[in-house]
């Protein structure tokens, strides 16, 4: 029983030991509040109510993007805006009628704002409307002290100097969307890129926002600066485009559904690439109404699409040098080796059609490819077969991004044995080799890709990443030598298709004859394509294939051409897709030549480098 | 004394008495209530969404506090062991889940599956040692065996606790489980040397810490190093608190609470409202009602005859007050903010019932005050 006693004693003591010590702990904690509540009760409430703290955000100036020359193309003006905070308005619905009456602001604008009243937080800054003219703004401002919970605000909105002409490549701001907050985070900045550039380089562009902390008094006006950390403006961005060239091709194009890249084939630095039909970024920007948007998404030339980007073609007969490439290191023909053309190539109990219809006769490598012949074509290419097709293609960057520095880009398809099976479930047949030699079919390439895959053979086989922003001084050399692929082609092969192609432009026989150019000495080379977007039936070749002027515009022939001047010492590739624009020689290699032209015959102006 | 001593001295009158210790379950339903009110005034005087449901659960967790308070004693006294292996298990399938679905998924259902057997395995853990001290003559208590036996009972869930992570959560239970070992009369050397042992090994363990961890701690420390992050808690809770003066701004008037300064402020932080709305009185009021049922919990402790029954019941005590001083101090600004609830008037379901229950039994406990043990 002892044992029991010390037990219950021991408890005792120890339980009596743990008692004082919580005594202790809430004496301590009483202490507290009496020290925070009535010693220091003043300084808090003066925190707490006569002037509460408010912590607000400084927006960071956005970057500047500038041409190779250091010409801006998108910059920052003076925007002035008003908000209002609702939970600081005395009387909301009398504060927003003053509102409308001072800015003269539309029943329809209001009531917009009161559903965005309705549906933000009460302490959450609503803005009333921006980009107000400066009397306005004077005025707003003589009004305050009887507006409470109204702020008026100097910000920054962007401008794009050169309007459509880039406006693709460039991309525009807008108003951040859920997307983008899940994207980026909730950041400060009400303006966020939508597309191109202003995307693809939100992070670097948009800087770094800084806190200001200040005192309001009941009123929610600041009365003093309490600390601010200030703003990491966003870093300026200079691109390889040079905007000259960009506007010519865009005037060029007009409104054409139609894309042109220009890229130089030693570094991959994108000269110019232009989108047309365009639209005005600053108008995106500053938000546009809901109707014209509408018309813009549904419009058959598809304004909004960045063709040399996100565009998809069958390449048609820029194809052919691919082709050629392969048979030749197939060992499949000779460079003289001569096939007939009766204008008919015949395979598996199906005919495939020379464009010619009375056939180009015996012809070799060099003529086939100068003259564009088909059925020189459809027979290689069923002599090195799909798979070595397939190869070389890949091999000059067909079939997956290019890498360019731009997001959103399409990859396009090389079809092959595997990729129909993955796709169709099907084997791969012999007349899809044939068509596959003049770029038909499967085949699928966006015009960058086209320009990229030009480049590496004007280069001598050397296959160059391309680019858009301008590499930071000191780094160029490297970032050059990290971007560059040599193919392993054979120079001999190579020299074949690059006379192939000097025929095709610059000889009385050659497609592009037409749009042959010499400035200065220099020349340019290349290969017209025409590639169907429709099936011409048996019925249809012997009542007589129909006109494509006849035809509805969506039937007719996507015009491409791809090239690259000056033939000796190769500088820039060039590609030109006009979508429904009918046959590549007459009407995109005439394109190709003119801004080819305007870029040899302009003295070149060394691409400056531009202080940030 | 009459009104403290009324529930004591009793011999058990039959499994479905409601013959409790009334004061305590007035004490708690006080409390409770005083819960209803700052979550109706924290939703800016409204009933929703907190209050109603606060009180909901207050009436379900009165309900379930009468059933275990009219249990027979022995029934818990047997199911010691049970409860305490039962939640250990419950814990490692949080373990074993946790580890075998990855990604996000896997934090979503890791949160929620955490709350509940890391707040149940408190009680757990409380009777298992109080089991065990009960089958141990005293003069044993300090061999080295007896001593083993109980710091694996404590070391097992806060190691599982601590791996989930959840540092707060796992401190509290250990200085639950070492309060239990300290009432039942281990040599006090043995907690000078381990106190000793724990300042040793705060440099490692800070090695080992989450960087969140490590940043809630420095924050404490100076809530101006993350005036818009961690710090803005403390600096805004302090604020709110402050403002309240002698005699508050009055329910629903706070104006930090309504300015959405605060974070959790129907959670953890429900403390600053009542402090800023109530004032100095009236939070002297609530802590002196806290200590009126703390002092409730151990009186009953002192009469009871059983070394189990005690031991439960003043663990249950300091395991309580421990959750009303961390978190009183946490929104004072006096430790770091490690998300502990305000016992019976924070808004949560699990640790609402978790109390409520524990009361369950002390008040089942106090019932049967005279009830001998079996020592096996």
């Amino acid at each position: 029983m002892s044992e029991e006693f010390e037990e219950e004693f021991s408890f005792s003591r120890r339980s009596l030991i743990i008692g004082a010590a919580q005594v202790g702990l809430f004496g301590v904690l009483i202490g507290r509040l009496q020290y925070l509540q009535i010693a220091q009760s003043d300084t808090y409430a003066t925190l707490a109510d006569a002037n509460r703290v408010n912590i607000s955000p400084v927006i960071a100036s956005r970057g500047l993007i500038s041409d190779r020359h250091g010409i801006t193309l998108a910059e920052n003006d003076r925007n002035l805006s008003v908000v209002i905070v609702p939970e600081r308005a005395v009387d909301l619905a009398l504060t927003l009628n003053e509102l409308q009456r001072i800015l003269g602001l539309s029943d329809g604008r209001m009531s917009k704002i009161k559903s965005r009243i309705r549906r933000m937080p009460k302490f959450k800054a609503i803005t009333v409307a921006d980009n107000l003219r400066w009397e306005q703004f004077a005025k707003l401002n003589s009004q305050l002290p009887f507006l409470p919970g109204v702020e008026p605000v100097v910000g920054e909105k962007r401008v794009y100097t050169y309007g459509a002409a880039a406006a693709h490549l460039i991309g525009y701001v807008a108003a951040k969307t859920t997307k983008d907050i899940n994207q980026f985070g909730d950041i400060a900045n009400d303006m966020v890129g939508q597309t191109g550039i202003e995307r693809s380089h939100e992070e670097a562009l948009r800087g770094l926002a800084g806190v200001r902390q200040f005192e309001v008094n009941a009123l929610g006006r600041p009365v003093r600066e309490l600390s601010q950390s200030p703003a990491e403006s966003g870093q300026n961005l200079q691109l390889t485009i040079d905007v000259e060239l960009q506007k010519f091709a865009s005037e060029r194009l007009g409104k054409q559904s139609a894309s042109a890249v220009v890229m130089d084939v030693n570094n991959g630095d994108i000269l110019c690439m232009v989108s047309t039909p365009s639209y005005d970024p600053n108008q995106l920007s500053s938000g546009i109404d809901a109707k014209s948007w509408e018309a813009m998404l549904v419009h058959e030339r598809k304004p909004l699409l960045n063709k040399p980007l996100r565009g998809l073609y069958a390449p048609g007969s820029t194809f052919k040098m691919i082709v050629a490439l392969a048979a030749l290191e197939a060992g499949v023909i000779t460079p003289n080796e001569k096939i007939k053309c009766s204008g008919i190539h015949d395979y598996a109990n199906e005919q495939y059609h020379c464009w010619l219809d009375e056939g180009h006769g015996d012809i070799n490598l060099e003529a086939a490819l100068a003259q564009s012949c088909d059925v020189y074509f459809y027979d290689i290419a069923v002599r090195t077969g799909i798979d070595n097709i397939e190869k070389m293609a890949r091999r000059f960057g067909l079939g997956q991004a290019t890498g360019i520095d731009l997001s959103g880009e399409k990859t396009g398809i090389v079809p092959g044995r595997d990729w129909k099976r993955a796709n169709f479930d099907a084997g791969w047949r012999g007349g899809e080799t044939v068509i596959t030699g003049i770029g038909q079919g499967f085949l699928l390439a966006t015009p960058l890709q086209l320009v990229v895959m030009t480049a590496a053979l004007a280069n001598k086989g050397v296959y160059v990443r391309p680019r858009v922003s301008a590499p930071v001084a000191g780094e160029a050399a490297n970032t050059d030598e990290a971007s560059k692929v040599d193919l392993q082609l054979s120079s001999r092969h190579l020299k074949l298709v690059q006379s192939g192609m000097y025929q095709a432009v610059n000889t009385a026989d050659g497609t592009a004859y037409g749009s042959s150019l010499l400035i200065n000495g220099q020349r340019m080379v290349g290969k017209t394509g025409t590639s169907q977007v429709r099936r011409i039936t048996m019925a249809e070749r012997e009542t007589g294939v129909v006109a494509n002027k006849d035809l509805e515009w969506y039937l007719r022939d996507h015009a491409l051409f791809v090239g690259y001047a000056p033939y000796k010492n190769p500088r820039y590739a060039i590609s030109v897709v006009v979508e429904h624009g009918g046959g590549g020689a007459a009407v995109a290699a005439p394109i190709a030549r003119d801004i080819m032209a305007h870029l040899l015959s302009t003295p070149e102006r060394k691409a400056k480098q531009v202080t940030t | 004394m009459s009104l403290f001593n009324s529930g004591s001295g009793r011999e058990a009158t039959g499994p479905i008495s409601f013959n409790v210790h009334w004061p305590l379950v007035l004490s708690v339903l006080l409390l409770g209530m005083a819960g209803v009110l700052l979550q109706y005034s924290v939703a800016g005087g409204d009933f929703s969404p907190w209050a109603w449901r606060h009180a909901a659960r207050l009436m379900l967790g009165l309900v379930i506090m009468l059933m275990i308070a009219a249990l027979d004693v022995r029934t818990i006294f047997s199911l010691s062991y049970a409860v305490y292996a039962v939640v250990l298990l419950m814990l490692l399938g949080v373990e074993f889940l946790g580890v075998k679905s990855m990604g996000a998924q896997r934090w979503l259902d890791f949160g929620v599956a955490r709350v509940q057997p890391s707040e149940f395995i408190r009680l757990g853990l409380i009777l298992a040692l109080a089991r065990f001290y009960q089958s141990v003559y005293h003069s044993d208590v300090s061999r080295p065996i007896n001593l083993l036996i109980p710091l694996l009972m404590i070391g097992l869930p806060c190691l599982l606790i601590f791996r989930q992570p959840d540092l707060g959560t796992m401190i509290m239970l250990a200085v639950t489980g070492l309060s239990v070992v300290f009432l039942a009369g281990v040599q006090r050397r043995y907690f000078i040397g381990g106190g000793l042992a724990v300042l040793a090994a705060i440099p490692l363990v800070w090695q080992n810490m989450l960087t969140y961890q490590k940043e809630r701690v420095l924050v404490f420390l100076d809530p101006n190093r993350d005036p818009l992050g961690a710090g803005y808690h403390i600096i805004q809770s302090k604020i709110g608190i402050g403002s309240g003066g002698l005699w508050g701004k009055g329910l629903v008037e706070g104006t930090q609470s309504r300015l959405n300064f605060l974070p959790e402020k129907h959670t953890d932080f429900i403390f600053t409202i009542f402090a800023e709305e109530l004032g100095f009185f009236g939070s002297l009021v609530l802590m002196l009602l806290f200590m009126l049922m703390l002092f409730l919990i151990f009186q009953s402790a002192r009469q009871m005859k059983s070394q189990y029954a005690r031991l439960v019941t003043a663990s249950i005590g300091v395991s309580i007050s421990f959750y009303i001083v961390v978190n009183l101090a946490m929104v004072m600004g006096l430790a770091p903010v490690v998300g502990v609830p305000l016992p019976l008037i924070s808004y949560g379901g699990t640790s609402l019932l978790t109390f409520m229950v524990s009361i369950g039994v002390v008040l089942c406990l106090e019932r049967h005050a005279l009830t001998e043990m079996s020592r096996g």
